[in-house]
């Protein structure tokens, strides 16, 4: 038995229930004969993936259905064997590169190859070509996506890709110039309550529009989340009824509570408190990214107007930094430091200025 | 004298029927003194004479050996140093008397040692068979060792640093030195001393490497233990091994550790090795106040090599022993080695007074601390862990810092050091290490403090390391599991595994998911509500393959563990997120039987859908497609058995239920004669079509150069 998400997910293009106007053109693009690559690209939740899947099934038919899961290993030239966990069907095949990190140009060089000299089998297929979706296209290295730009354009007889990825500004020029861009937006709420009444129906229930209100509101835009707090939410009380607590991820209440820390009090003490919260949060595997993110608009929403700017403008700093050193607790600790530096100078001449006159 | 109560234990291989008290007969060591007395007052004369007629001569002739060799212990006596240490050496070479000298050896003496019996195995061991000497350089372990193997009567293999160091060293090697024993021309057996062992090179990851095969030497026994002077293939270690090392913690030497005998080397008494230098000095003719000497035995810390070489370096440029000529002759010598605590509190607190007086530094030098302290994070070898040090200690002082002035500054250039090291890596620009202790020494200026809190050993950072891994492992599990389901269910979970999604969604909500509140009443008598509450949640559990495991908890009490431990992505600081009601043993225990009730039917399912897709081939049904079907089936199913919560089949499942509702009946059955009218008319249909087709099948045609003839598929099956 599967989840909401997977159970009510659209199979189809018509099935699909917002963005109309990108679906008929995906339909046309189908029903051309002349597919080009693409690069999905949208915040996470927005429907890339069933997307894509739609548009294959339109392309294919129903064979691209039966999927096979399997793993595959590669080798480095350094004799190291890597795993990777790929999805296929006769006339697709789907990875996800970055699970291997910093190889994952062995593998994107060595399955695109492989599959790119292969032609299709079936005779009786609708299309040529295969299809190879590459998942977190922006997280790939530049060593894999310099391997990929070549490849995109001498094998398109025989094989299309489709990138996936949460922003193009990660991909390098070549390969966006090489793609048809397609922005999936998210939805907006209006469209999202329309998915979870959907899903009521389906499961045949009542929904209450409080409710679907309450949970789409708290998603922001991410429909995933919505249903998966929807069912969270179903299973927790059945009728949906009254006052609903809607479940948070627990690290985002964390957050907050770090956000409630570092603004109460600015002490050593404090920040040695705080250090041992964000050594909690790492050890969840929460990337420092999202944390630094997270905690910085926690903070944001309590302080005065005039702080908001710098306190965004020292997280931007030190996310980057994150990302280009490797211990990411001490840019963390050392924003939190800026922060609390920040908002006790803001405070003491606030009451300066009151002092004054 | 000490030599008459360890000789009278065991005796050397010479000592015949003397050998009783002593080693070597009591004549012969008043020979050796005289002769000693003899040889000193003929030195002393040269000395006198050379000193007073040709200085020339007197800086030719200490050149003609260092002083390092000349003063070398040469028997137990001479030894320098804590006594303790020396003992504890000489008593473990001695254990080893029972086993290579025990056949000429008395029977009577085995009943004065006591504890024999306990700690020897079968060829009179002792228990550990490695002897392992750690400490700073120039304490005299290597000359311990020396000087103990001659003591006890062994003849000295060594091996050290200027060697090759491989597997096959020991085989070719030591192994030959430790058995070839008394067959080369010396009666003598031979003690192997392994010198800078801590260089040795894989110790503890390839399977392969020295230390590897050194420890699985000393483990090694013979294939039947019958008579041990002949043993055939791999035979046992009966030679004492005694290594040297000067980092007892390298990693190269973890494996090593637990089963050798460690003993630790420390600096020895100022005063004794100030004694002894005096001696040196007045044997060499240099003139030197013990002020001097004191200087310079603190100055090196306890390295008596270095003071040695130092005076001697004095003495041939003829000068004398003082305090200034001291402090210029031993300037490089200042900061050898500093340990990860020392260069952490050396930036956290100012120099101490003693310190800085045995370093001889005036105050000025002591305002200039860059130098001195970047050489001295740079000489730790591991500024890594110097900075997660200083990032673990910052906060920890209390001083006054209204704005986090400091505290900033502190940031800023650990920062520095992070982004200037991960470059450093990720370019492989390795021309900046030497400017990654800059930013470090940083810290002194900023946060030096005296009688700060002592600095320690940061810890903080392996501990979030090992619970990262801990719980990355957990996500692995989960994302395994999910992959899984992901093959059973048509690729339905497979979004749900990739990265972040994974941690920041799919973990905290499933938890909530798989927690509704149920009550914990017998599962026959549950309410249809509730029922379907519990069918699904088992089949959601079933489906991702999380179990609820019986366990016993410490006070004895049966609990049940969720299985991969997904729960503790909601738990933080040890505190379950209050949202989610922690459910109760009865009906963990009701869920749990659920579950296997679950999974032993999908078993017995997927081994009658075996059965029955043979079944079809020889009906030569013409359902393709299996593997999708049995997909398909698998779901419309499970719509039949949970009715309310899967009522709205969808047209895919309607579809397929179309073609296989042929072949099965309410329970997913395979069966022979049709009943229920929807499925009359298709099957009626079915056997009409099963006259028509015959299967053919055909084998690796084309290919083969046998006889070809058709088979029925019945003879395959």
């Amino acid at each position: 038995m599967s989840l909401w998400v997977d159970k009510h997910r659209p199979r189809t293009l018509d099935e699909l229930h917002y963005h109309h106007g990108l679906s008929a053109r995906l339909r046309a693009l189908a029903a051309s004969g002349d597919f080009p690559h693409m690069l999905f690209y949208g915040p996470s939740g927005a429907g890339k993936k069933t997307r894509i899947a739609c548009t294959l099934r339109e392309l294919f038919g129903k064979g691209v259905e039966k999927l096979k899961i399997d793993q595959r290993v590669f080798m480095t030239p350094s004799k190291r064997k890597l795993d990777v966990n790929v999805v296929q069907s006769n006339f697709h095949i789907e990875i996800t590169p970055s699970e291997v990190g910093n190889y994952d140009r062995v593998v994107i060089q060595e399955l695109l190859k492989e599959i790119a000299q292969t032609q299709q089998v079936d005779l009786n297929a609708k299309q040529r070509f295969k299809v190879v979706i590459i998942n977190e296209a922006d997280s790939l290295t530049r060593d894999a996506q310099a391997a990929l730009r070549r490849t995109m354009e001498k094998y398109m007889s025989n094989m299309r890709i489709i990138l996936c990825a949460n922003s193009t500004s990660r991909l390098i020029a070549p390969i966006r110039s090489r793609c048809l861009l397609m922005r999936v937006a998210a939805p907006s709420p209006q469209e999202m309550e329309k998915v979870l009444q959907h899903v009521a129906t389906r499961e045949k229930f009542h929904l209450p529009d409080e409710a679907a209100h309450a949970i789409v509101t708290d998603s922001g835009g991410n429909m995933r989340k919505a249903v998966l707090v929807f069912e969270a939410l179903k299973m927790q009380s059945t009728d949906l009824t009254g006052s609903l607590a809607i479940a948070k991820p627990d690290w985002e209440t964390y957050c907050a509570k770090v956000a409630e820390l570092i603004l109460g009090e600015q002490s050593p003490a404090r920040v040695m408190e705080v250090r041992a919260k964000l050594y909690e949060l790492l050890s969840h595997c929460i990337p420092a990214s999202v944390v630094l993110k997270t905690i910085a608009e926690c903070v944001v929403e309590r302080v005065d107007e005039s702080l908001k700017a710098d306190i965004m403008h020292w997280a931007a700093i030190y996310e980057t930094r994150m990302r280009v050193g490797s211990k990411k607790i001490f840019h963390l600790e050392a924003w939190v430091v800026k922060v609390m530096s920040l908002y006790k100078q803001f405070f003491y001449g606030l009451d300066m200025s009151g002092f004054d006159d | 004298m000490y030599t008459k109560s360890t000789g009278s234990g065991a005796a050397a291989p010479g000592g015949s029927k003397f050998g009783k008290l002593l080693d070597v007969p009591i004549h012969r060591l008043m020979d050796q003194l005289s002769t000693a007395t003899a040889e000193k007052l003929a030195h002393d004369d040269a000395q006198g004479a050379s000193s007073s007629a040709v200085p020339a001569h007197k800086i030719d002739q200490p050149d003609a050996s260092l002083w390092v060799d000349r003063y070398r212990p040469k028997c137990y006596a001479d030894l320098l140093g804590d006594d303790r240490v020396h003992r504890e050496v000489l008593a473990w070479v001695k254990e080893w008397d029972q086993c290579v000298f025990g056949r000429n050896k008395g029977k009577g003496k085995k009943r004065a040692r006591p504890e024999d019996g306990e700690n020897v195995d079968e060829w009179r061991r002792p228990q550990e068979k490695i002897l392992l000497l750690s400490g700073p350089p120039g304490l005299g372990k290597t000359t311990l060792a020396h000087v103990v193997a001659q003591h006890a009567g062994y003849n000295v293999f060594e091996i050290n640093a200027s060697d090759a160091r491989s597997a096959q060293i020991v085989e070719d090697r030591i192994r030959p030195a430790l058995e070839s024993g008394s067959a080369i021309g010396s009666s003598k057996p031979s003690l192997v001393v392994i010198d800078e062992i801590d260089g040795a090179t894989g110790g503890s990851d390839h399977s392969s490497g020295f230390i590897q095969k050194l420890i699985s030497m000393t483990f090694e026994k013979p294939k039947k233990k019958g008579r041990k002077n002949d043993p055939k293939s791999s035979r046992p270690l009966l030679r004492p091994i005694i290594c040297i090392c000067n980092d007892l913690y390298a990693s190269s030497l973890a494996k090593l550790r637990p089963i050798a005998r460690i003993v630790r080397f420390s600096r020895p008494n100022d005063v004794h090795l100030v004694r002894r230098l005096r001696d040196v000095c007045a044997n060499e003719g240099l003139r030197a106040d013990s002020r001097a000497l004191t200087a310079l035995v603190g100055m090196a810390q306890g390295d008596l090599r270095g003071c040695l070489n130092t005076l001697q370096l004095l003495k041939a440029r003829g000068k004398e022993v003082t305090e200034p000529a001291v402090r210029r002759a031993t300037a490089g010598m200042k900061e050898a080695e500093a340990s990860l605590t020392t260069v952490l509190n050396d930036l956290f607190s100012p120099l101490s007074r003693k310190r800085a007086k045995e370093l001889g530094l005036t105050e000025d030098d002591e305002a200039r601390y860059i130098g001195r302290l970047s050489r001295e994070v740079e000489g730790t070898g591991a500024m890594d862990r110097v900075a997660q040090g200083c990032f673990e200690h910052y906060a920890n002082l209390h001083q006054h810092d209204a704005n986090f002035e400091r505290y900033m500054k502190g940031q800023e250039w650990l920062s520095a050091y992070d982004i200037m090291s991960g470059e450093m890596r990720s370019e492989r620009e390795y021309a900046l290490m030497q400017y990654l202790s800059y930013p470090l020494v940083a810290f002194y200026p900023l946060f030096q403090e005296r009688g700060g809190p002592k600095v320690e050993r940061p810890k903080a950072d392996w501990e979030n390391y090992q619970k990262t891994k801990m719980s990355e492992e957990i996500y692995k599990t989960l994302a395994r599991g999910l992959r899984t389901a992901s093959t059973r269910h048509m690729g339905d979970f497979r979004h749900l595994a990739s990265n972040g999604v994974l941690q920041l969604e799919f973990a905290p909500l499933i938890n909530r998911i798989i927690s509704p509140p149920i009550r914990p009443v017998n599962s026959q008598v549950i309410r249809p509500g509730e029922r379907i509450l519990l069918s699904r949640l088992v089949d959601i559990m079933v489906a991702m393959e999380l179990r609820f495991i019986q366990e016993k908890a410490e006070d004895g009490q049966l609990v049940y563990r969720l299985d991969p431990p997904i729960d503790v992505f909601v738990t933080y600081d040890g505190k379950r997120a209050s949202d989610i009601s922690v459910s109760r043993y009865a009906v963990r225990h009701l869920v749990a039987a659920e579950i296997d009730a679950k999974l032993i039917s999908r078993d017995a399912d997927s081994s009658e859908r075996y059965k029955r897709k043979s079944n079809f081939f020889r009906k030569a049904s013409d359902e393709g497609e299996e593997a999708q079907e049995d997909t398909e089936e698998g779901d419309a199913k499970l719509t039949e058995r949970n009715p309310g919560s899967d009522a709205v089949p969808r047209k895919r499942a309607r579809q397929a239920e179309m073609t296989e509702k042929v072949a099965t009946d309410f329970f997913g059955r395979p069966i022979l004669v049709p009943k229920g009218d929807s499925n009359k008319p298709v099957s009626g249909h079915k056997t009409a079509q099963e006259q028509k087709y015959r299967v053919t099948y055909r084998f690796n045609e084309g290919n083969s150069a046998a006889v070809r003839k058709p088979v029925k598929v019945d003879a395959f099956l």
